[in-house]
């Protein structure tokens, strides 16, 4: 039993960690570069996840949740579940289905989306006639559509589970981003002429946030060996691992908007990307009561 | 990262189920405190006849020494298999043992450590007073010294089995007009010495084993000073640093246990069928699980390192906030049975009382967000 990162899975978090800085910013998520979708791909990440790599669920847990703290495309989840379940690198948009119609994100240069209907993983085709356009989260394209289109099913019925761990990833990264951007707040906005994390309601504000990043990261580990494993209950912990990171992806980016006061509902700050972020992240493979009460 | 326990690991696991299956008393430990005692005395004996005493504590003080690994797998067990908790034991196997094997003489140690294993002695823990609770540095209880001797007055409040207890590791100043942590020095305090007296205090759930003690000119031998006059803080910081770690194992145990009876409970009397009631459950099915994913965590980073992270107190808190979460669910799903209640029962209604000290006890939840606040993002101290 080993829940912590060994030296090689903290090599790639590291490496991740530091491409991510200076090529994807967290700052820049609404507007990103035209090329960026090519150089993931150099860098080997649309493809990561396909099964010749022979990458353990738990790294790539770990990878994810670094691109999730740059808020990376979203696509890059469709992308990989698609490359380990049917193969390639090639790009592969995010369908959320609902209510009649289907939502793709970061649609453009594929012909194929992945998403969950009913409860299992499919492929659909993706319209050439669609006309992305920016939606609440700043950093994906939405292209809606108005009729449900038909999906062949993945048949592996672990692909959920993929989608699931790996969203959960992202979620968590997206956690971790708003702890440490209202942490930082707190230590140098002065007000009362002092830094206001010196002041309680602020701390534990953060406190908490730190709490909900540790629940949710512990989880993710465990969830991810889970899968790797085979083990019995895995489903039930991905599941867990799936609500606890999108529940702390959200509430701590409510909490950072709160710590960052006036300056944190602006369209020019950094918050409210984590805060729309959070808000996509939980509507992809969302958990049900039953999923978590099963087993 | 793997979450398989090793061949080894596994056998272990299956001698500590066996010995547990054979040797665990059926009758529940008494909620009476003078009959408490008696129960306490014979199970620790029967742990440490079977060579399960002081399981962290090293060999060649008569503990078992495990592994990390193994305290996990024996404390995991060792709660499933419902075993009584070890009561008046608690603060001499888990606080007064600890801080002797780390900072006491050999004198000190070879005298109180195998009577500790073996229950001959029971301690207790005088920190606290009525001036000095989260803010321990407040201490005023005086101990001065004269020839060979410490003579203590003052007073001290919420120390558990104070009423059974032969010796206290009691934390006092002694250099007069001594500040905040300069000036303490950590004693053993007998019990029995004339001057003590004790008043024992009933908890909201009818507990009775604590108690506020009196020092009115207590005489104790300078020889009892632990780790030197003056060093009281530092000696007294290493047993709350020793608290971390597996300190919350059991409680993570008993978690999943209440959680998975609650949701049996819920679908036995159809209160599942309420959505608001089976996303609560559902919500804490997954916080259990995510507890012992935490603890795991956290016990493998002290496996790799050497130290827990600073994320032990986020176990502590979160531990704490989750049993009283569980708490407060079981009492609402027995509805107007609460009222029912009354001192001597031991029930949901009970633990739900009781366990109000989770978030105070130790180390209260505000403190302990204080210091995740602080240590582990750096954010400027308020105290
Ligand atoms: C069941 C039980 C058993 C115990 N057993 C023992 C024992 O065996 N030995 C022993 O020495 N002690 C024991 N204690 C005492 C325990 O450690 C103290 O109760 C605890 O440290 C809190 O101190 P207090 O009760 O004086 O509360 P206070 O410190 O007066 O706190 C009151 C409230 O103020 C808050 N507060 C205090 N300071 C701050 C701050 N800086 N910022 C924000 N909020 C603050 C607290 O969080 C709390 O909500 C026990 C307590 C209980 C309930």
């Amino acid at each position: 039993m080993d829940l912590a990162p060994n030296t090689d899975q903290i090599a790639y978090q590291t490496a991740t960690a530091d491409w991510c800085r200076d090529n994807m910013p967290l700052d820049q998520a609404r507007n990103r570069p035209a090329g960026l979708w090519k150089q993931l791909a150099e860098m080997g990440w649309t493809g990561m996840t396909s099964p010749e790599m022979g990458l353990n669920h738990a790294t790539e847990a770990l990878v994810f949740a670094e691109l999730g703290r740059f808020l990376a495309p979203v696509g890059l989840l469709s992308t990989a579940v698609a490359a380990r379940w049917v193969g390639g690198d090639a790009k592969v948009a995010l369908a959320i289905p609902g209510d009649g119609k289907l939502r793709l994100f970061d649609a453009e240069d594929t012909t194929a989306a992945l998403g969950i209907w009913n409860g299992k993983a499919g492929l659909t085709m993706v319209p050439g006639t669609i006309e992305p356009r920016p939606g609440l989260d700043l950093s994906a394209s939405l292209s809606v559509i108005d009729l449900d289109l038909i999906p062949n099913p993945l048949e592996d019925p672990r692909a959920v589970h993929h989608l699931q761990l790996l969203a959960a990833a992202y979620a968590v990264g997206c956690a971790d981003a708003a702890r440490d951007m209202a942490a930082s707040y707190a230590k140098i906005r002065e007000q009362f002429e002092r830094p206001i994390g010196w002041f309680q309601a602020i701390k534990h504000i953060c406190a908490d946030t730190a709490v909900r990043c540790a629940v949710a990261r512990s989880q993710l580990y465990y969830a991810a060996c889970a899968l790797d494993a085979g083990d019995a209950e895995a489903a039930f912990h991905i599941a867990a691992a799936k609500r606890l990171a999108d529940q702390a992806a959200l509430e701590n980016a409510r909490a950072n908007i709160q710590v960052h006061g006036g300056i944190g509902m602006t369209d020019d700050a950094t918050p409210h990307l984590c805060l729309k972020r959070a808000h996509l992240l939980s509507f992809i493979a969302p958990v049900t009561t039953a999923d978590l009460l099963k087993g | 990262m793997d979450i398989s326990f090793s061949a080894q690991e596994t056998r272990f696991r299956e001698e500590c189920r066996d010995w547990l299956h054979a040797n665990v008393p059926c009758e529940k430990r008494p909620l009476d405190p003078t009959e408490a005692l008696p129960f306490d005395k014979a199970w620790q004996r029967t742990l440490y006849d079977a060579g399960w005493a002081g399981i962290s504590w090293p060999k060649e003080y008569g503990g078992r020494g495990l592994s990390l690994i193994q305290q996990i797998i024996w404390l995991e067990e060792y709660a499933r298999a419902g075993a009584p908790w070890i009561g008046a034991n608690f603060v001499g196997i888990n606080h007064g043992g600890p801080t002797l094997i780390m900072n006491a003489s050999e004198a000190q140690k070879s005298f109180h450590l195998p009577r500790i294993l073996r229950a001959e002695e029971i301690w207790c823990q005088g920190f606290s007073e009525p001036g000095a609770g989260s803010d321990l540095a407040g201490i005023k209880t005086r101990g001065r010294v004269e020839g060979d001797e410490l003579v203590i007055n003052g007073s001290k409040i919420w120390t558990s089995f104070a009423h059974v207890a032969d010796w206290q590791e009691l934390v006092l100043r002694t250099e007069e007009g001594s500040l905040r942590h300069k000036g303490l020095s950590w004693v053993i305090c007998d019990m029995h010495a004339p001057g003590i007296t004790i008043r024992p205090i009933r908890l909201m759930s009818g507990e009775a084993e604590l108690a506020q003690v009196f020092y009115d000119d207590v005489r104790i031998p300078l020889a009892n000073v632990v780790g030197g006059l003056g060093e009281g803080w530092r000696v007294a910081m290493s047993t709350l640093s020793f608290e971390r770690g597996t300190g919350f194992i059991a409680d993570q145990v008993k978690h999943a246990i209440t959680v998975a009876r609650l949701i049996d409970d819920a679908s036995a009397s159809g209160a599942i069928k309420n959505d608001q009631i089976a996303g609560e459950l559902a919500q804490l099915r997954a916080e259990v699980a995510a507890l012992r994913a935490m603890t795991y965590r956290n016990i493998s980073e002290v496996v790799r390192t050497g130290q827990p992270g600073p994320e032990a107190s986020v176990i502590r808190l979160f531990t704490s906030e989750l049993g009283q979460r569980i708490d407060r669910l079981a009492v609402r799903l027995k509805g107007q049975d609460i009222l029912d209640f009354s001192y001597g029962d031991r029930d949901d209604t009970q633990e739900y009382l009781r366990h109000y000290a989770a978030t105070i006890a130790g180390g209260s939840a505000q403190i302990q967000r204080d210091i995740i606040g602080e240590r582990m993002l750096g954010l400027p101290k308020s105290r």
